[in-house]
C-alpha cells in the first residue's frame, strides 16, 4: 500500500514548475551559443563570437563595477541590518518589535519599482536631501545623487534590507541565550560579552545574509536602471539594453549565462574566503 | 535543632528566619532578605528569606514552577528583583552588575561556548579580569586538573561527551574563584549512572574548595543525597529550610511530605491535643504523635498521618492498620511490599523491607498487620473534607 498517498499530488506542480525554469534556462543557454542576425528576431547558427566579445574592456568593466556594486551593497546592508536584526530579537517590548518588522520588512512587500522611485524623490536634483541641504544654506548647488553609484548603492541597501534582517534574526535567534549570560557571569560587561561570544556564534547567519546580498543585488534590475539612468551599468542593465534595446537576444543571453557564473564563482569564492568565520560560530 | 518553618501567610522578618542555628552563626555567604520577583501579573517569587552559610551546599529543591530558578537567575543578577535585597559575601548585589557579582554559574546546558576549546572556555573569566597569560594557563590547567580533564584543552566543547562537559563547565565556574557557585539542574542532561558520579564527584569538590553552593534541582534523591541543607519552594514560596533528615523525617506541611521520598497517607481524628502530644484516632487504633504541625487544629477534626514507607513494619501481632499483601517490587537492597489497606488514602500502603525474603514470607493474599512508631508519624490537617 502507498505509505504517502498524497506525494504524486503535491510533487508535480513543483515538478511542472521546475520543468518550466530548467526549460527557460536551457533556451537561454542555447541562444547564448547562436549567431546575432541583425535586423531578426531569429539566431542564426552555432557560434561563441557572444563570448569572445564580452572580452572586450567595456564590458570587462562593466563586470567589475557589478560586483563592486554588489560587495558594497552587501556589506553595507550588513552593518545597516545587524544592530537592526539584533535589537528585532532581543527587544521585549511587542510595540517597538512589531515597528522594528514593519520598518524592516514592509519595503518587501512594495515592489522594487515603487521602491526606487521614492529614492528619486529622496535622491533628486530638486528631491527632498538637496531641498533640505539648500534650504538650511549648507549648499547652493545641488549634490549628484541620480545616476552615481552612490545613489544606486543607497537604494539597493534599502532593496536588500529586509532579506539580510530576517537572515540575521533569524541566525541571531537561535543563539542560545545561556551563552551570553555565562559570559556575563564570568565578568564579560555587554560590550565584551557581545564581540568575543554573540558576534563569533552569528557568523554563519552574517555569511548566510552576505552571500544572498550579494546574490540578491546582482539580479536587481530595476533599481540601477532607474536611479543609474544608464550613467551607472550594470550586467541586469546592459543585458535590458541588449535584448530590448538592440533586440540582440543572443548577446544578451551570453552576457546572463556569463554573469550567472560569475555570481557563482564570487560566492564560491567568498565562502573559501570566510569558511574560517564559519567555523567559529558553528554548533 | 528544630527545622525551620516559613509561614507563607505572614512575611517572616530576618531575625525569626534565623534560627537554623549553628548555619546562621556564621558569616552569611549568600542572605536573600524578603526578595520578590513578578511576571506581569504572575508572582514567581513571594517575599523569599534565606541565608546560606559560607561554605555550605544549599539545594533549591522544588517542581518546575516553584521559583527555584527565578531564585537563582535574581542572585546571578540575570533577572532584577521587584523587591527585597540579596547579599552576597556582606555585600549588597542589588546595585551590582551581573559581570560584578563574582559569581560562577553552571547552566542546565552547560552554555559552553562552541567556538573556543576547553582551555579558552574555562579561562575566559580570567580573560575577561585581565589575568596575566602565564597566570591563565596555571590556573585553567589547576582547574582542569581538579574536574579530572588534564589534556583536554584543546578539544572542543562538541567533541566532549556529557559528563566531560559538564566539567569543563564546572572548571570554567570555579577557576574565577566564585564567592558562590550556582547550579542549575546540572545533571538533568546525564543518564542515571553517569549522573550519580557526578554527584559524588562535585560534592567532593564542594567540600574540598569549601565554595558556598547553591543547587537547583526538582529531583529530591539528588536533592537529599547532596545538600547540606534543603530549601523546599512551591509555587514562588520557600515552604521549609532544614537538612535533608529534618525535610524528609520531620516536613513541615502535606506538600513538602509528598514531594520530597514516597509517603503513606492514614486519614484520621484529632481526638486530643494536651501540649506538644496530639492524640490521633485511625481505623484500628489510636497514636500520640507530636503537635507541632498541627497547630489551630480542633479536637475532632480530620487530619491525615504522614508516614515514609521505610518506617513501616509488617507487625507480628496486633498492629496499627490491617491489609492484604497485593503485590512486590523488587529494589535490589530492599523490596516495597503493597499492601491494601481499605483505611488508607488511595487503598493503598506501602512497606519497604529490607533484604530480599519478603515476597516468600508474605506472598501475595497474605493477610498482615501493620505498625509503626508514632515518631516516624506526622499529622497534618486533612485538605479532603
Amino acid at each position: 500500500m502507498n505509505k504517502r498517498p498524497f506525494l504524486a499530488l503535491f510533487v508535480a506542480p513543483a515538478t511542472l514548475a521546475a520543468i518550466a525554469s530548467a526549460a527557460a534556462l536551457a533556451a537561454i543557454l542555447q541562444y547564448a551559443f547562436r549567431a546575432y542576425v541583425p535586423g531578426s528576431l531569429n539566431p542564426g547558427g552555432l557560434t561563441l563570437d557572444n563570448f569572445f566579445a564580452l572580452l572586450r574592456p567595456l564590458y570587462a568593466q562593466v563586470f567589475i563595477q557589478t560586483v563592486w556594486i554588489c560587495l558594497l551593497t552587501a556589506l553595507i546592508t550588513l552593518v545597516v541590518a545587524y544592530p537592526l536584526a539584533f535589537a528585532l530579537v532581543r527587544t521585549r517590548n511587542v510595540a517597538l518589535k512589531s515597528f522594528l518588522l514593519i520598518t524592516a520588512v514592509t519595503p518587501l512587500f512594495l515592489g522594487e519599482v515603487v521602491r526606487t522611485y521614492s529614492w528619486i524623490i529622496v535622491l533628486g536634483n530638486t528631491g527632498f536631501i538637496n531641498s533640505v541641504l539648500k534650504g538650511l544654506g549648507i549648499i547652493d548647488r545641488p549634490i549628484q545623487m541620480m545616476f552615481t553609484t552612490f545613489g544606486v548603492v543607497t537604494a539597493l541597501v534599502h532593496v536588500t534590507l529586509p532579506v539580510m534582517v530576517i537572515m540575521l534574526s533569524a541566525a541571531l535567534s537561535h543563539i542560545d541565550r545561556d551563552y551570553e549570560k555565562a559570559a556575563t557571569s564570568l565578568g564579560a560587561g555587554p560590550v565584551k560579552a557581545f564581540l568575543t561570544v554573540m558576534l563569533p556564534l552569528s557568523m554563519p547567519g552574517v555569511v548566510a545574509g552576505v552571500s544572498t546580498a550579494f546574490a540578491w543585488t546582482f539580479s536587481a534590475f530595476a533599481t540601477p536602471q532607474m536611479i543609474g539612468g544608464g550613467k551607472v551599468s550594470m550586467i541586469s542593465t546592459l543585458v535590458y539594453q541588449l535584448g530590448f534595446a538592440s533586440f540582440n537576444f543572443p548577446f544578451a543571453a551570453a552576457l546572463s549565462v556569463t554573469g550567472l557564473a560569475l555570481t557563482f564563482a564570487v560566492l564560491a569564492m567568498a565562502k573559501q574566503a570566510i569558511k574560517p568565520l564559519e567555523k567559529i560560530g558553528a554548533h | 535543632m528544630s527545622a525551620e518553618r516559613i509561614d507563607p501567610r505572614e512575611p517572616v522578618s530576618p531575625a525569626v528566619s534565623a534560627p537554623v542555628a549553628d548555619a546562621a552563626a556564621r558569616v552569611a555567604g549568600v542572605q536573600i532578605d524578603g526578595v520578590t520577583k513578578r511576571f506581569g501579573d504572575a508572582t514567581a517569587l513571594h517575599e523569599a528569606w534565606l541565608k546560606i552559610a559560607d561554605g555550605e551546599f544549599m539545594t533549591l529543591l522544588g517542581p518546575s514552577g516553584c521559583g527555584k530558578t527565578t531564585l537563582l537567575n535574581l542572585i546571578a543578577g540575570f533577572l532584577e528583583a521587584d523587591g527585597g535585597e540579596i547579599f552576597v559575601g556582606g555585600r549588597l548585589m542589588t546595585e551590582t552588575a551581573p559581570y560584578d557579582r563574582e559569581i560562577g554559574v553552571v547552566f542546565q546546558n552547560y552554555a559552553l561556548f562552541p567556538h573556543m576549546n576547553v582551555a579558552k572556555n574555562v579561562g575566559y573569566g580570567l580573560r575577561m579580569r585581565g589575568v596575566a597569560k602565564r597566570e591563565i594557563e596555571t590556573r585553567v590547567a589547576e582547574a582542569l586538573a581538579l574536574v579530572k580533564l588534564d589534556g583536554f584543552g584543546e578539544r572542543k566543547p562538541r567533541q566532549l561527551s556529557g559528563g566531560q562537559q559538564q566539567r569543563v563547565a564546572l572548571a570554567r565556574a570555579l577557576v574565577i574563584r566564585p564567592k558562590v557557585l550556582l547550579l542549575d539542574e546540572p545533571f538533568s542532561a546525564l543518564d542515571k549512572n553517569l549522573r550519580g558520579a557526578m554527584q559524588v564527584e562535585l560534592k567532593e569538590i564542594q567540600r574540598r574548595l569549601g565554595v558556598t553552593t547553591i543547587f537547583v534541582t526538582h529531583d529530591q534523591s539528588e536533592a537529599l543525597s547532596m545538600s547540606d541543607r534543603i530549601a523546599v519552594m512551591s509555587q514562588g514560596r520557600i515552604r521549609q529550610v532544614g537538612t535533608p533528615d529534618e525535610i524528609y523525617r520531620r516536613p513541615l506541611d502535606p506538600f513538602v511530605a509528598s514531594f520530597v521520598g514516597d509517603v503513606n497517607v492514614l486519614p484520621g481524628r484529632l481526638e486530643r491535643r494536651i501540649g506538644e502530644t496530639a492524640t490521633v484516632l485511625i481505623a484500628e487504633g489510636r497514636l500520640s504523635v507530636s503537635a507541632d504541625t498541627l497547630e489551630g487544629i480542633a479536637p475532632g477534626a480530620a487530619v491525615d498521618l504522614y508516614v515514609r514507607p521505610d518506617a513501616v513494619r509488617i507487625a507480628e501481632g496486633e498492629g496499627l492498620v490491617s491489609g492484604t499483601v497485593a503485590t512486590h517490587v523488587y529494589q535490589g537492597s530492599h523490596v516495597d511490599v503493597l499492601v491494601d489497606v481499605a483505611a488508607a488514602r488511595g487503598g493503598r500502603v506501602t512497606v519497604r523491607v529490607p533484604g530480599h525474603g519478603a515476597s516468600t514470607r508474605w506472598p501475595a493474599g497474605t493477610r498482615v498487620s501493620l505498625d509503626f512508631s508514632p515518631a516516624d508519624a506526622v499529622a497534618f490537617a486533612s485538605d479532603v473534607a
